[in-house]
């Protein structure tokens, strides 16, 4: 792919410290808002880092390394399922133990995966991606000994840093602050690992091999070994998420290792602009809020999310963080010619 | 032996309506280089559509003219087609593939709805052009003449496909603009109606195998989904693109999910999957599939 | 006369106690709208919006508070709809929720009312599940239609009274949890009562499907003497039409757990009599029939009014639980005066016996579940509807307490009422 259109990186330009000044007190905020708004509010954003978790990690491979997955709701699957064993075998109940769980089966089954998946590019890789998380979905549906099938298997709340959460308290209140922090904090951790990604010479590879594939091989970039280190921490951030996501949801069933998932996850990240840093993290919370409500208020949401989704690639492609840039920059030039 | 005539009928039956989605599927991504999410849906239109004609409309006619409403579906499904392209999926073609998964998907979403909207959420069907045929003795067994039909339309239908595209000129400027579209435009080909022209086909093929299944069974809404993710089944054995790959894809599927739930009750579902994965771990781009 | 014989009703038209606020009380309802589940779905809700409209209409709950039904779609996914559900506590402030359809989708939300401290009472989602493992102990939340359990031992009672000689036994049932309820409750009865009966086929198409053609013929190979099915809804439709064309009827009996209980005018007039169709082990239209009980008579009668629809067990279920909300505040009110809160309609509710058109209905105070005796019976087509109907003669109907485990037996597996029968049930023997 070639056509990568100009002043889409503009992030790389700006030092480190510039972006502490307005990512800190955003940080800041998050951290205030259960204290500011109501207890659900709270909740619908910590569904909203979640999945802006699992997108960060989508937009690896699609935004970075230009390979474009429909069947990330495998990983995202994998953490869920992952922690569901967890508690049914292995009776954990530390959340940390959950996470380190979920980043081991997410390598193993990314690697087995992404072995197979990045030999190919473009519309291959998206069909390999679907079918292989097809495959699954349906395990976790047939094999109801072990997965609980369509009834899924229920998550009880965790303990956070040890600390256990007494029973009978107020399950709600647990959502909205305790764990609403640790998803926090576990997205800014995650955000900042990204980062450094995307920025190291690993991350620059990566683009290059999107950008000019041939050019990439002729400077000696190892093409596939680079996909598949880009798939496998790919894989991982959408595990991780998953990871988080159980103790919200309650339980997990197979409606998330269902391919329509992997669907929202590419939606969120246009929706957002996967061509920015930021905006996959921006399209995950608002596409949250935007399903939550679309079903809430009319039992055509599916028309709804369809129209939202075909009006947004035909007149804002670049997202809304591409399109609020965009907005910026003209206003920024107007300014100078006055 | 009988039970292995019955057995091979159903697999046909199976594989016949496959074969329409999957080709439809095949030939547009072949020729346009679109994956077409929302080629369910079409099909499950054109199931809507030919329901609603023999079991609503005209319901309570006993006549054999009946049959003639079958192909309504087909029509309707192309029609769609035909309109959809040019406004929807034309702004598309300079654009990476994401955007066009991207729309396909929102169309899908869009389409379910819709007819959820025109036919409510209770099941449609056509029983009557599936009862007045009878059934046949098979040895002991006696079969549906009907699905016997459904096997013969797909037949036919790939046959038709096939001299269309290998036997006519049509099928040369359509296969030219496949392999290089900038060629063939150069070339004083239309390369804008040539797309319409395929995308319309793969639509009415999809349309086509709703209308004939809708008889044996019923429009139910989300079928288009389910249809969907088979078809991809179906394409990833065969080869995106091919539609000889699409036939022996629907063959395979066809033949596996039939012997799968007679000796393997349990897994019926997992065993199209993994069959799906093993193919890939051994050649990922499908059987008759040629990659990138 | 909305109700006649419903339980507090004669106290309905007395002045309650107290102040009432006459702010509309929230009901939100959320089940299938949209995708194949909402056969099921629609009716459910038509179920409530005709409870809620009769009760608005003489003033609203206790003549003062009218109530509001907010809709959503149970097809969004558990995702979406445990997000949903907390949005209708915390964000629309609703007073109570009603309606699941899916058997899936109630042990994924009952624990969520539960921590949201949400009144709800499911109306189907009758998996034994729930309350014997996901909500042991339910405080906040009930379930109106019979246990899921209940179908699969009322179809084998059927069965052993009605075939008492079946050797071979074929099954196809859904490959969802509802399917292998089914499955598990029929082997179990069959297995005591009648134990010359063995498995001779299994077929598990996945729910929602539509070509049962493969599974049809392997189901004929067996040669069994009886096909024992829990398809439902399009499934069951499509399976029948092409079952007829294999001559499936004609070589063996054929019994369902739920074939005339989703739709009643879904089935057409080519469906064999004399099948055992079951209706869910809930309710069909036709049953009480006449006079016999006046409040099935009206019910039916302003459902097909309002809706140009016969109503399915889902409607009585869900019109049933409208109603026992409606007694149970009443009730509430004339001990406390004023409006009650939660838990002294959760009081209430507990132990409640109401009737519903269907007949009685126990909640059981342990594990807040409805209970009516169960019902099935045999399609009979007659001139009055344009499609078959359960043979008035040969209703089968079974006291509930006589198929479901007792309260303070242990939690089993798969399920209590499972292990009870198992444990509990003489075995007949072979001979």
């Amino acid at each position: 792919m070639t056509d990568v259109p100009i002043a889409l990186r503009p992030a790389d330009r700006r030092s480190p410290l510039r972006i502490v000044v307005w990512a800190v007190p955003i940080a800041v905020l998050l951290a205030l808002a259960p204290y500011a708004v109501d207890p659900y509010q709270t909740i619908l954003l910590g569904y909203g880092l979640t999945y802006a978790i699992a997108v960060l990690g989508f937009n690896l491979l699609l935004g970075y390394t230009g390979l474009l997955s429909f069947g990330h709701s495998a990983y995202f699957g994998v953490g869920a399922y992952a922690v569901a064993f967890m508690v049914k075998y292995l009776h954990t109940e530390s959340m940390e133990l959950f996470i380190l769980g979920t980043i081991v089966a997410s390598v193993l089954v990314t690697a087995l995966f992404g072995y197979v998946c990045v030999r190919y590019t473009k519309i291959f890789f998206s069909i390999l991606t679907l079918a292989l998380s097809q495959v699954l979905w349906s395990l976790a549906f047939k094999f109801f000994w072990v997965t609980g099938g369509t009834d899924g298997l229920r998550v009880p709340t965790p303990k956070l840093l040890g600390f256990v959460n007494p029973a009978g308290a107020d399950k709600i209140q647990f959502l909205s602050h305790g764990y609403y922090h640790y998803v926090l904090a576990v997205f800014i951790v995650c955000v900042m690992v990204m980062w450094v990604i995307v920025h190291s010479p690993f991350g620059k590879a990566l683009q290059a091999i999107r950008d000019n594939e041939t050019r990439a091989r002729f400077v000696g970039i190892q093409i596939r070994r680079y996909r598949f280190m880009a798939f496998l921490v790919s894989g991982v951030f959408t595990g991780i998420a998953g990871a988080l996501w159980v103790p919200l949801n309650g339980l997990t069933t197979p409606d998330i290792l269902y391919w329509p998932f992997s669907g929202e996850i590419v939606f969120m990240a246009v929706l957002g602009g996967f061509r920015n840093f930021t905006g996959p993290i921006v399209g995950a919370v608002v596409f949250n809020y935007l399903k939550t409500y679309a079903v809430g208020f009319t039992v055509y949401w599916q028309a709804f999310m369809g129209t939202i989704l075909v009006v947004l690639v035909v007149a804002l492609p670049t997202g809304i963080v591409g399109t609020a840039r965009l907005l910026f920059a003209y206003a920024r030039r107007k300014a100078y010619r006055w | 032996m009988d039970i292995l005539v019955i057995h091979l009928f159903n697999a046909l039956l199976y594989a016949s309506v496959l074969f329409l989605i999957a080709g439809g599927l095949s030939l547009i991504y072949g020729v346009m280089r679109i994956v077409n999410l929302a080629h369910g849906n079409l099909f499950a239109l054109g199931a809507f559509i030919t329901a609603s004609a023999v079991g609503q409309w005209f319901a309570g006619s006993e006549s054999a003219w009946l049959y003639l409403l079958l192909p309504a579906g087909a029509i309707g499904a192309g029609l769609v087609g035909a309109v959809l392209e040019p406004t929807l999926l034309r702004p598309f073609y300079k654009r990476p593939e994401e955007y066009q998964l991207l729309v396909t998907f929102g169309i899908l979403m869009i389409l379910e709805d819709v007819m959820r909207f025109v036919w409510g959420p209770y099941p449609l069907s056509a029983t009557t052009l599936f009862g007045k045929m009878g059934s046949m003795n098979v040895g002991d067994w006696i079969y549906p003449r009907y699905n016997l039909l459904v096997i013969a339309i797909g037949g036919l239908a790939g046959v038709f496909l096939w001299a269309l595209i290998y036997r006519t000129n049509f099928g040369i400027i359509l296969r030219a603009t496949s392999q290089d579209m900038r060629r063939a435009s150069a070339l004083g080909v239309n390369v804008n109606l040539v797309y319409v022209q395929a995308f319309t086909i793969g639509c009415f093929m999809a349309g086509l195998g709703g209308a004939i299944i809708v008889p044996s069974q019923s429009a139910v809404l989300g079928m288009g989904v389910d249809a969907l993710v088979l078809s991809f089944i179906v394409v990833v054995v065969g080869g995106l693109g091919s539609l000889e790959g699409a036939l022996f894809g629907a063959l395979i599927v066809g033949v596996i999910r039939e012997i799968g739930i007679t000796v393997f009750p349990e897994i019926e579902l997992a065993v199209l999957y993994l069959i799906a994965a093993v193919v890939l771990l051994v050649r990922p781009a499908g059987l008759f599939g040629k990659p990138t | 006369m909305a109700g006649v014989g419903m339980a507090g009703m004669a106290h309905a038209q007395e002045k309650p106690k107290g102040t009432i606020p006459d702010k509309p009380f929230k009901i939100g309802h959320m089940t299938f709208f949209t995708g194949a589940g909402a056969v099921l779905g629609e009716p459910m809700y038509k179920g409530n919006v005709l409870a809620a409209d009769e009760i608005n209409e003489k003033g609203g709950l206790l003549g003062k508070r009218k109530i509001e039904i907010l809709k959503a779609d149970e097809a969004a996914g558990t995702d979406a709809n445990t997000k949903e559900m907390r949005r209708l506590k915390l964000s629309e402030k609703v007073d109570m929720f009603m309606g699941i359809t899916s058997s899936g989708n109630t042990p994924a939300l009952g624990p969520v009312a539960e921590e949201l401290k949400l009144l709800t009472i499911f109306i189907d989602g009758c998996t034994d599940f729930l309350f014997d493992k996901a909500v042991p102990n339910p405080r906040y939340i009930f379930r109106i239609t019979n246990i899921q359990s209940a179908d699969g031992s009322t179809c084998a009672l059927g069965v052993a009274q009605t075939w008492p000689n079946v050797k071979k036994v074929a099954h196809i049932h859904p490959d969802y949890s509802y399917g292998r309820n089914c499955f598990d409750h029929f082997s179990i009865v069959t297995k005591k009562l009648l134990p010359k009966a063995q498995n001779v086929s299994e077929a598990w198409p996945k729910l929602f499907s539509t070509d049962f053609t493969p599974h049809i013929t392997k189901s004929l190979a067996a040669k069994p003497d009886l096909l024992v099915t829990s398809l439902w809804g399009g499934d069951y439709v499509a399976f029948y039409k092409q079952a007829l064309q294999h001559g499936l009827y004609e070589k063996m009996k054929v019994a369902t757990t739920l074939g005339l209980g989703s739709a009643p005018q879904s089935i057409g007039k080519d469906h064999p009599e004399g099948v055992l169709s079951g209706v869910h082990a809930n309710y069909h239209f036709t049953y009480p029939a006449g006079n016999r009980w006046p409040l099935n008579k009206s019910f039916v009668e302003k459902y097909h009014a309002k809706f140009n629809e016969y109503p399915n067990f889902q409607a009585e279920g869900a019109y049933t639980a409208t109603y026992a909300l409606k007694t149970a505040v009443e009730k509430a009110n004339k001990l406390m005066g004023g409006w009650p809160d939660d838990d002294a309609i959760i009081g209430q509710l507990e132990g409640m016996m109401i009737a519903g058109p269907g007949g009685y209905v126990y909640i059981r105070p342990d594990n807040h579940q409805g209970y009516k005796d169960a019902i099935t019976g045999f399609s009979k087509n007659v001139p009055e509807y344009p499609f078959p109907i359960l043979d008035p003669d040969r209703i089968i109907t079974i006291p509930i307490r006589n198929i479901t485990a007792p309260p303070n037996w242990p939690k089993g597996e798969p399920t209590s009422t499972y292990t009870w029968i198992d444990q509990t049930w003489p075995q007949v023997k072979a001979s």
